[in-house]
């Protein structure tokens, strides 16, 4: 008898999700736990697992659906001994209910220099040498593609597929982000230029969903909603190098990859304490300001699938070592694409740093509720007039961007000259530390 | 200062391919060889052994043909013709690759290379002249070499290596081989043949050990016993002493100190990887415990501009391996996404009968957590086998219950060398066991082996008959229908 698998609880606060691909087909058997479907709830993709073994006798909802919490997703038996079917995996899933599955291969030991994007095909992947290599000049993990031939061999029509689709056109495209000492080190993934499949003069469509869809969507409100204003100062950061410099090694006794991001989130946090406008949300329902006590900085992540922002919860009252290991565990579910929805809610303010690109400043847009974001840039060598002495000094710019329904410019102004007083004497926060 | 795009030092089998993959994607390329080109594998290893294998094997097939009604009197064996032939051989495939470095304009240089630092390279040539060049890239392809174990210092006239063992003329009287891999069993096994009595000191309880299928090599085993090699097993050799014309070695047995009367020592425990040459410790190259350099999938060193490849860059140490990590470096350095992604390294021994395997074990299928289906089908049951005088062994497939595809393939028998390419194109392609079975094996010929075997793991071979009954391995009964 077919019964119905409804969509279950996703999180706290979350009542619906966008269904952005099956991972079963009608007929297929399924394990317990196994991952059946991908919803987008907020910011993240989420799979969710079956509660228990059976097979699926209609799927209900259909790719692109809003669907509610406890609306029906699929109609299944129960209990048929389950031919199991690899997922296709490796986006998000909700650290409790990951399913098991063979983990990618990836020889860390012998990558002393540099890990290779996409990695090797891992020892479970069915496909020839030739479609192996199609994958790669591609820029196609083939180790995420559920293969359609006999025995889940995966076919050069799949990766084909693959490769133009939302994912593969990510991965295949945009060079990833390079991150500087700002952000948790991530080894540069090389993919290198290859020659496009199809011919010149030829346009691609792909939906607009997922991540993607998302990210539109909360800019869009935002950027119409709020009106944005920016201020830009300049720091003096040779100090703040010296310090992290001489403090890497004592982090690293620790485990701990130091870079200058825990830093300034301490000394954000300490100054958002003086402005208080700066920790703030707008409820534009009911028209309140709500100030936050806690301090819950965001900081952009970018990943394969888009700009993510998970935050860093309490700053107020952990220590630096401590919030360089709350960054780099949440830059790297990120950048697996395995962070929960509670990773990146209840943020209060955002840090946004393309320091390692380069560029002079830029006017980034704020992440609402919130009414500020603050913008870290590259660290350069400049000569300085101090004293009527030109001086070689480490200058970075900062900008705070915020929401002027909030925040007035003196403010801006007042606050960044706080936090760059701040960011170019280190010892001083040892005043205020916690 | 000369400067090229890339440097190959090393003109091996891992090295020479490199250079030429380099050269043909329009780099300008340097090769280094302080011996001869084509390495350990061209000038004292595959090659050669190959060639005193066959003539072994044919002096031996020659002497046993009465059976068939052939008779031959008065078969000599003339060492210094056979080592001329085995040489003209050899001296084919060198020049052969020469001439391949001069029509992709490759340069060669002979001489020793030692970093100077991690950008250039200083080189003594064997004309005597020095000289610094410089190179984009590297590439790392010294090889390795001969371990030499406590007393028993090679010393080319008592204790050899392989690479003497290879030129011996006269054939010794009698040889001790110490360590039971492949190297000494096929030396060992050729120069018995030649009429040397041998004998071979294994340490570990098994030849072969940890190698290749079990099955497989007891196959080797009887075989050996019957053509009186005398293997011992755990026996560690302690040292060697003259005694008036021979020499005693002396070896710790279960049983106590033993010694053995021969005339030479082989001394085959292994090869150790050429990483302490070159400066490679100095310019900052990283190695790890067991000598071997450290390099990512693409054979990127730490340094990225500097690759190694083949026996220096890791196991398996063998020339195929080594040819495949060349073409994958060079087509990095041309720019290329290529990577290490081949899902196993295939393995030849040429004992008598060969021995060849790709990919798991049933142990290490069943480890990693696969229901296994093995088919095994015998030399036995294959008309071209019995026709060729050569019916021992056996061709035997590990496949997943569930999904059918094939694991691993491991053959003990005649051809087993020319047999496995089938198994490793198989494996790579992903096959299932019914893609194999399913194909169309020509008929007689040896392969047809592969596709019964493929049955077999299905239960349903034709030319053998298997009970009906869960164990699937079970041992075949033979009906000989050709």
């Amino acid at each position: 008898m077919a019964i119905e698998f409804k969509l279950p609880e996703m999180g706290e606060g979350v009542t619906e999700g966008e269904l952005v691909k099956w991972l079963v087909k009608e007929g297929d058997s399924f394990t317990q736990d196994q991952p059946l479907v991908e919803m987008m709830t907020d910011k993240a993709t989420v799979e969710i697992p079956a509660s228990n073994a059976g097979k699926v006798v209609k799927l209900i909802a259909k790719e692109g659906d809003m669907v509610k919490v406890g609306q029906t997703l699929l109609s299944m038996e129960a209990g048929v001994g389950a031919v199991v079917k690899p997922a296709p995996g490796a986006h998000a899933s909700p650290p409790p209910a990951s399913p098991s599955r063979p983990a990618v291969v990836q020889t860390a030991s012998a990558a002393p220099v540099e890990s290779i994007f996409p990695p090797p095909a891992g020892a479970h992947v069915l496909a020839t040498p030739s479609t192996r290599r199609y994958a790669r000049e591609a820029g196609v993990d083939i180790n995420n593609l559920t293969g359609s031939g006999p025995a889940g061999r995966v076919t050069r029509e799949d990766v084909v597929k693959a490769s133009s689709g939302p994912m593969g056109a990510v991965s295949m495209g945009a060079p990833t982000m390079a991150r500087s000492a700002m952000m948790p080190a991530r080894t540069p993934t090389k993919a290198l230029p290859t020659a496009t499949v199809m011919g010149s003069n030829t346009e691609e469509r792909k939906p607009l969903k997922g991540i993607r869809k998302k990210i539109a969507e909360n800019l869009v409100r935002s950027k119409q909603t709020i009106p944005h204003f920016t201020h830009v100062d300049e720091v003096d950061a040779t100090e703040l190098v010296a310090w992290r410099a001489q403090m890497k090694e004592k982090a690293a006794e620790y485990g701990i990859k130091l870079t200058y991001l825990p830093f300034i989130m301490k000394a954000v946090s300490a100054t958002c304490r003086e402005f208080a406008m700066f920790n703030t949300a707008l409820d534009d329902e009911k028209n309140e300001i709500v100030r936050k006590h806690y301090f819950n900085i965001g900081f952009a992540a970018d990943t394969p699938e888009g700009l993510l922002v998970p935050n860093v919860k309490n700053v107020e009252s952990k220590n630096i070592l401590q919030i360089a290991k709350d960054i780099s565990e949440l830059a790297e579910k990120a950048r697996q694409g395995k962070l929960a929805p509670d990773d990146m809610k209840n943020g209060t303010i955002t840090i946004t740093n393309i320091g390692s690109i380069g560029g002079l400043y830029a006017t980034p847009i704020i992440n609402p509720p919130e009414t500020a974001i603050l913008g870290v840039y590259e660290i350069v060598k400049k000569p300085v007039v101090i004293n009527d002495e030109v001086q070689i000094r480490s200058m970075m710019n900062i900008t705070a961007t915020c929401d002027h329904r909030v925040i007035d410019g003196a403010d801006a102004a007042r606050f960044l000259k706080k936090l760059k007083q701040r960011l170019a004497s280190p010892q001083s926060l040892l005043l205020e530390m916690i | 200062m000369k400067t090229f795009d890339v440097c190959v030092i090393g003109a091996g089998p891992g090295g020479y391919v490199a250079a030429i993959k380099a050269a043909q994607l329009g780099k300008k390329v340097v090769v280094v060889e302080r011996e001869k080109i084509g390495g350990v594998c061209l000038n004292c290893g595959c090659i050669p052994s190959k060639a005193m294998i066959t003539a072994a094997h044919m002096f031996e097939k020659m002497s046993s043909l009465s059976e068939i009604g052939l008779s031959a009197s008065n078969i000599n064996v003339d060492m210094t013709k056979i080592q001329n032939w085995k040489e003209s051989v050899v001296n084919k495939l060198t020049t052969g690759v020469s001439g391949l470095f001069k029509m992709n304009g490759i340069e060669s240089i002979m001489g020793e290379a030692n970093f100077v630092s991690a950008q250039e390279l200083e080189l003594n040539c064997s004309n005597g002249e020095k000289e610094i060049i410089k190179a984009s890239n590297y590439i790392i392809a010294n090889g390795s070499r001969p371990i030499e174990i406590p007393g028993f210092n090679f010393d080319g006239k008592n204790v050899l290596s392989s690479t003497e063992a290879l030129t011996l003329n006269p054939t010794p009287k009698r040889l001790v081989v110490i360590g039971g891999g492949y190297i000494g069993l096929e030396i060992g096994s050729y120069l018995s043949k030649f009429g040397c009595e041998v004998t071979v000191l294994e340490a570990n309880s098994s030849l072969l050990s940890g190698v290749v299928d079990t099955d497989c090599v007891n196959v080797v085993a009887r075989k050996l016993k019957k053509k009186g090699v005398n293997v011992m097993l755990g026996a560690k050799a302690k040292g060697y002493k003259k005694v008036g014309n021979d020499l005693q070695v002396e070896l710790q047995t279960e049983k106590g100190i033993q010694t053995v009367l021969c005339d030479k020592i082989l001394v085959t425990v292994g090869r150790k990887p050429n990483s302490d040459q070159m400066n490679l410790s100095k310019i900052g190259i990283k190695v790890d415990q067991k000598g071997f350099v450290v390099v990512n999938k693409q054979l990127r060193t730490n340094i990225s501009h500097i690759f190694a490849i083949g026996d220096v860059a890791g196991q398996p140490m063998l020339a195929h391996k080594a040819s495949r990590e060349g073409i994958i470096a060079a087509e990095v350095i041309a720019g290329k996404n290529a990577i290490a992604d081949y899902k196993f390294v295939p393995a030849v021994i040429f004992t008598d009968p060969e021995i060849a395997s790709v990919g798991l074990t049933v142990e290490e299928a069943t480890q990693k957590g696969f229901e296994v289906a093995t088919g095994q089908f015998p030399y036995a049951a294959n008309g071209r086998a019995l026709s060729v005088m050569d019916a021992e062994g056996f061709v035997k497939i590990v496949a997943d219950k569930k999904t059918n595809v094939v694991l691993g393939v491991h053959i003990v028998g005649y051809e087993a060398s020319n047999l496995i390419s089938e198994a490793a194109l198989a494996i790579e392609m992903g096959a299932t066991l019914q893609d194999i079975a399913s194909t169309i094996h020509p008929h007689p010929t040896l392969p047809e082996m592969m596709m019964e075997a493929a049955e077999a793991a299905m239960g349903h071979p034709i030319h053998i008959f298997l009970r009906p009954k869960t164990d699937r391995a079970a041992r075949p009964t033979t009906r000989n229908a050709h």
